[in-house]
């Protein structure tokens, strides 16, 4: 028997579990049309491989992971992609976002899947990849898709495997009935990760509320050598800190993994889908669903197809929508209301929460905060809630980040026990939003900074090169001014030679160090490290764009402006080099067919979207950063500042407006 | 410099820039001594002669002292300034002074008197001077007496008692008992009572500003409000 | 019907302010009753004026604040904070001194501060202690226990109250008091000499102390609060007099015993000392608050003016709640430091 730890804080909710236990599962059937979030998760979003229109078969590949958090999507029947377009999604912003939808033909014909094996005979990367074809991401809570956790990094060394089948929250019970039901399939799942991480043990972690349950897993890990451990029942030990805390005793270091402690924690609901992926091939299209409260009428659990909405599951439950205010996905605790029924069940819709009015009553209004200390004594991230609201109220969020406020896991159990019913976890999201953004903003801050200092960097030394030009070409104007007059006379003006000697010695002062070395020689390393930076820029801004990060637009100008430079100092080269050789055209017009020719191939790399597009994008760019401007403009003549900086943004709004001007005159070119 | 509003340093002295619930200078004594109306009078007179006699000669020696020496230049006038009033107060009310005690010889160290020197009388002629000195000290004098007032009506339920002191025999009978068989509050005579009052002083002063600045506000609002009202009948007709 | 958009948590416990403080006023009967039996009816006569006036203060701060006084006087604090000053004060206090508590409790320490929850004093402590300071000789003077003198009826408690001066309260110095006066006699002489001593302190004092603790204990039952102040209170409080008991000299401070059952020990530790909003907030923080608290009561009942003490050492300790907290923050989940764990 294993040492059960305890962690911090926890509450005693009430279960309301037993509703949604009589009866089996069961089976939510084929509704006529699916709509697939291309995010159903953290992460990237799945791209879409399917067009509008095309025919698909249960299974089959239809949108594919993007980037290393990512997780593939999977037609969940057969049917026809009748669109490609935002739906609402359930999704605490309540926001629509690009869904997949699929109308069914009520077939449910199979595509191919890979033949089905034993998990035994597959190497690691082999287990892996199937894993990630399925699509699996956790089942539990966030979604991390599975195949991320599992892979690895090679030379690490995994002590213990947690199979999560807590469920601590009240009203679900996806998991207890999952593990009652095909305990076999989680076990056997449980085995597949615990061949690919290799763990020293392995642990299936069950609250102590689903007698039932542990009974079934313990028969079905029997001789297997994986533990089931059980634990008191405590909210929220489900959490993956919080269990790993509880199963051994090790704390996940702030900001850190469960890695970092040498445990890798798996959903029963993950080990399930794997077990069915690997060794069936089959792909992650359905999941276990608890559909409970008060508003419908019969509570259960549905075995239903992804992309199912909400609305046929709640039909099917009886569902009486008119006494029930909100509709919670998720539990009580930690569950986010939907805006309407139609929503989709995603691969985390592990509840569908219908509570009448009197179930989960309208919050009231909150009273002033007495410092009771109830939320401290809940916290299981040991935080100190009340100190917490306090900075988050004030606004003093550096205070609030020297509280931890960022290892708060949002479990609600502050708010459960706070009797002056204060929204604490509201003020915390509120205060971590807020957070981020002035990060990002200090962040953007520090990039103008770095870009101004930049630029004022350039104009100096655009100076200095214009300069060691200039001189460059007096001096050699003189010099063939004076070869002429050698060559023409030799009676020439002793005394004007002088004093064209003297005046060539002035020039060459006046040019300054910068001239010291050969111009040429100049010109050619500008050219050089211009194409470098150039380069470099454009590195950035592509890795920029498949990360999708938000300095896109700031690159972007960087790199044109910096193409602009290569232009400038390619043309200053040619210049120099036709001056220089007279004699000599062919080069320096091979110099000019080559910058053409650069110069073309940049405009073809940067033109992989259509040119109307492009100066369409353009178009708008210059017309945030003019609005943008613009509004500086108004703010700092409103707030008087110096005269200088206000003239500044005057001349830099005139300047955008011109660019703006210009770039509606392309667009319009590009339409007609 | 030389076009001094006498108005304006009224105002100033006895309201806008109290020295005593607006700059919050020589708390000590205010705290300490105001708790009964005749050690208020008493310290409010020694300390008001005090600054009119330091702002005259710091006026007066403004050209002459140089900067690096004024403040010790300023701390001595004031001292002996001081020191004449203490000595005066021995020689006529006697008991007056003992009740004082420390705070009349702290009227030196007293910030009102070295600030007004230093902030107003060593940049102006001798008339403003004075009468800055006279209007500041009154000011201050005032907020003594009217916090004194208080705590002894609350303290004691009476008020001017023990007026000859400061007064001679005439003012003996002075004391008004206000209510009868009056239970001593003595939170109110002890130094907690004087940190109390003052902040309800100073409240009440910010009420009342408060309500002149929202008097005003609405007055300057008025003619908008008149031609909002004419342009929407204008739009509805 | 449009569903409703809330965000997470959507359950709620069953705790709320006012049910908290209803519990609190519900804990404090068995007190009163014994406070009632051995003294009479001026304790009850005490509480009730109190919760009027403090009402009525409360209603009209809140009124003058802009706030709806139906609402916030539903969370009951300005009941608990009369009722607590209403037992503290000595019974038979006229009606002034009771209306000049409950205004420096309500109008001065609680909404000058921005009301409950933002007030850093307890406010009926504030109120005992302005009273305390300005009118010593009432607030000194308690009434004799029933067993050792005569104990007036409701009607005279009334007139106390109300007509103070047609009533001519006999008063008897408390076994605090009398033990702190003392500097000739042993405590055993001292013991036999005196009518107000009883079995363990003071007559009527131990049963109302116990009886305290029976509601305080009522309240942990009910997980009001957490035992770590009050324990840690009664805890130094036992063993400073543990200390300074020298075996019942003159010079001697009294038995740990006499300490815990005299004065507002027990009503202090249950019901002052415990107050959330003044005190210090993690567990360690209120280890510290509450044996802070008990070496103060101890320090100030045996060396210092008062007899007794624990309005004073509350409110010292109040000023420090928000250092202790500053040093006493718990370990956060995840991170090094000190703390269990790990």
């Amino acid at each position: 028997m294993r040492k059960i730890h305890d962690f911090h804080g926890g509450i005693h909710p009430v279960e309301n579990k037993h509703q949604s236990l009589h009866t089996p599962i069961r089976d939510a059937g084929i509704p006529a049309e699916l709509t697939l979030p291309l995010s159903q998760h953290i992460g990237a979003p799945a791209t879409p491989l399917v067009a509008v229109g095309e025919r698909v078969l249960k299974g089959q590949l239809v949108a594919e992971a993007t980037g290393l958090v990512s997780a593939a999507l999977h037609a969940p029947t057969s049917g026809t992609v009748t669109a490609i377009e935002p739906r609402p999604i359930a999704h605490p912003s309540g926001l629509p976002a690009p869904c997949l939808v699929i109308a069914s033909d009520g077939e449910d014909a199979w595509c191919e899947l890979p033949p089905p094996c034993s998990f035994e005979t597959l190497e690691r990367p082999e287990l892996l990849a199937r894993i990630r074809a399925a699509g699996i991401a956790g089942m539990g809570g966030a979604g991390f898709p599975a195949a991320v956790k599992l892979g690895l990094k090679p030379g690490t060394q995994v002590e213990t495997l947690i199979i999560n089948g807590t469920e601590c929250e009240p009203y679900i019970t996806a998991d207890d009935i999952l593990m009652r039901e095909r305990a076999a399939q989680i076990v056997r799942g449980a085995q597949i990760l615990a061949h690919l991480v290799a763990p020293a043990e392995t642990v299936i972690g069950i609250e102590d509320n689903k007698p039932e349950a542990i009974a079934a897993m313990c028969a079905a890990a029997e001789g297997t050598g994986i533990e089931i451990a059980v634990f008191p029942t405590k909210y929220p030990s489900g959490g993956e800190k919080q269990l790993i805390e509880l199963l051994t005793g090790k704390q996940v270091p702030s900001g850190g993994l469960p890695m970092d402690v040498g445990v890798v924690c798996q959903n029963v609901g993950t080990a399930a889908a794997v077990a069915d992926a690997v060794e069936h091939g089959r792909p992650l299209i359905s999941r276990i669903t608890t559909v409970t409260g008060a508003a419908v009428d019969e509570p259960q659990n549905f075995e239903v197809l992804l992309g199912t909405p909400m609305s046929h599951l709640l039909a099917l439950a009886g569902y009486r929508a008119a006494d029930n205010p909100r509709l919670v996905m998720g539990g009580p605790m930690m569950g986010f209301t939907v805006p309407d029924p139609g929503v989709p069940i995603v691969k985390t819709t592990n509840c569908i929460l219908a509570p009448s009015a009197q179930e989960l009553p309208a919050p009231p209004p909150a009273q002033a905060c007495i410092r009771c200390g109830l939320c401290a004594e809940a916290c299981p991230a040991s935080l100190l809630p009340q100190q917490l609201y306090w900075f988050a109220r004030g606004r003093e969020f550096e205070k609030a980040e020297a509280h931890n406020l960022f290892d708060c896991i949002e479990c609600g159990a502050c708010s459960y026990v706070c009797p002056s019913n204060i929204p604490l976890v509201q003020y915390y999201r509120a205060a971590k939003a807020e957070v981020l953004q002035m990060r990002r903003d200090a962040q953007k801050a520090e990039h103008s900074r770095q870009r101004f200092e930049a630029r004022q960097e350039r104009l100096e030394r655009e100076e200095a090169e214009k300069e060691a030009r200039r001189a460059a070409r007096k001096q050699a104007a003189e010099e063939k001014a004076r070869r002429a007059a050698d060559a023409g006379s030799g009676e020439a003006d002793p005394v004007q030679a002088a004093i064209e000697r003297a005046q060539a010695r002035k020039a060459a002062q006046a040019a300054g160090a910068a001239s010291e070395e050969n111009p040429l020689q100049k010109l050619e390393k500008t050219v050089v490290t211009t194409r470098e930076r150039l380069e470099k820029a454009e590195a950035k801004l592509a890795q920029a764009r498949s990360e999708g990060a938000d300095h896109i637009a700031a690159l972007e100008t960087g790199v044109e402006k910096t193409r602009a430079k290569l232009a400038a100092a390619e043309q200053a080269l040619q210049d120099y080099q036709a001056q220089q050789t007279p004699a000599e055209p062919a080069p320096a017009g091979d110099a000019a067919q080559a910058a053409i020719q650069k110069a073309m191939a940049a405009r073809a790399a940067q033109a992989n979207k259509s040119p109307l597009e492009k100066a369409r994008d353009n178009l708008e760019k210059l017309e945030a950063r003019l609005a943008k401007s613009e509004a500086r403009l108004a703010e700092s003549r409103a707030a008087g500042e110096e005269e200088k900086i206000v003239e500044a943004l005057a001349s830099s709004v005139e300047r955008l407006q011109e660019k703006v001007a210009a770039a509606r005159a392309e667009l319009a070119a590009e339409e007609s | 410099m030389a076009d001094v509003s006498y108005r304006e340093l009224s105002l100033n002295g006895l309201w806008k820039n109290n020295p005593a619930i607006v700059q919050l200078l020589g708390l000590c004594p205010l705290l300490a001594v105001t708790s009964s109306v005749v050690n208020a009078i008493g310290l409010g007179l020694a300390t008001t002669l005090v600054l009119v006699i330091s702002n005259t000669s710091v006026s007066l020696i403004r050209n002459i002292v140089s900067d690096a020496v004024r403040l010790p230049a300023f701390v001595m006038i004031i001292a002996s300034a001081v020191t004449c009033i203490e000595l005066l107060m021995q020689a006529y009310t006697y008991e007056l002074y003992q009740i004082l005690g420390i705070f009349l010889p702290l009227i030196t160290t007293n910030c009102v008197i070295l600030g007004r020197a230093d902030g107003f009388a060593c940049k102006h002629s001798l008339l403003p001077a004075m009468y800055d000195g006279l209007i500041m000290g009154l000011g201050f004098a005032l907020v003594l007496v009217f916090l004194g007032a208080l705590r002894e009506l609350a303290g004691s339920g009476a008020l001017f008692a023990n007026m000859d002191l400061l007064f001679g025999p005439v003012a003996a009978n002075w004391k008004i008992v206000v209510v009868d068989d009056y239970q001593n509050f003595l939170l109110a005579i002890l130094p907690p009572g004087a940190f109390i009052f003052t902040g309800l002083i100073i409240a009440v002063k910010n009420i009342i500003d408060a309500r002149i600045d929202a008097r005003r506000a609405a007055l300057r609002e008025k003619p908008v409000k008149g031609s909002k009202r004419v342009r929407v009948t204008g739009t509805i007709s | 019907m449009a569903l409703m958009r809330v965000t997470s948590p959507h359950a709620h416990g069953p705790l709320s302010t006012s049910a908290v403080m209803q519990q609190v006023l519900l804990a404090t009967v068995p007190g009163v009753l014994v406070l009632t039996a051995f003294f009479g009816f001026g304790t009850l006569v005490n509480i009730a004026f109190a919760a009027l006036l403090a009402v009525s203060f409360e209603a009209l701060a809140l009124k003058l604040r802009g706030r709806p006084p139906g609402f916030y006087l539903g969370d009951c604090s300005a009941l608990v904070t009369a009722v607590l000053l209403g037992i503290a004060l000595p019974p038979y206090s006229p009606w002034w001194l009771i209306a000049v508590g409950i205004a420096a409790a309500i109008l001065m320490a609680k909404h000058l501060y921005g009301g409950l929850g933002y007030n850093p004093f307890n406010p009926a402590m504030v109120g005992y202690v302005v009273l305390l300071i300005s009118f010593p000789v009432q607030m000194t003077s308690w009434a004799p226990p029933r067993g050792a003198g005569e104990v007036p009826g409701l009607l005279e408690a009334l007139r106390a109250c109300f007509t103070p001066g047609s009533f001519d309260a006999i008063t008897m110095a408390t076994p605090l008091d009398v033990l702190k006066q003392n500097d000739a006699l042993l405590v055993r002489d001292l013991w036999a000499q005196s009518p107000q001593f009883g079995r363990w302190a003071g007559l009527g004092w131990e049963w109302a102390n116990l009886a305290f603790l029976a509601g305080g204990l009522w309240l942990l039952y009910r997980r009001i609060f957490t035992w770590h102040a009050p324990v840690a209170m009664l805890a130094v409080i036992a063993l400073m007099a543990a200390l300074f008991y020298d075996g019942g000299s003159s010079a001697s401070g009294g038995s740990p015993l006499f300490h815990l059952l005299s004065g507002a020990t027990m009503f202090g530790a249950f019901f002052i000392v415990t107050d959330p909003v003044t005190s210090a907030v993690s567990v360690r923080g209120r280890l510290v608050y509450g044996a802070l608290v008990g070496l103060l009561v101890y320090l100030i009942r045996v060396f210092g003016n008062y007899p007794d003490a624990v309005a004073f050492a509350v409110l010292i300790m109040n000023f420090a709640a928000p250092f202790i907290d500053q040093y006493t923050q718990p370990r956060t989940y995840g991170h090094a430091g000190t703390g269990d764990g790990k």
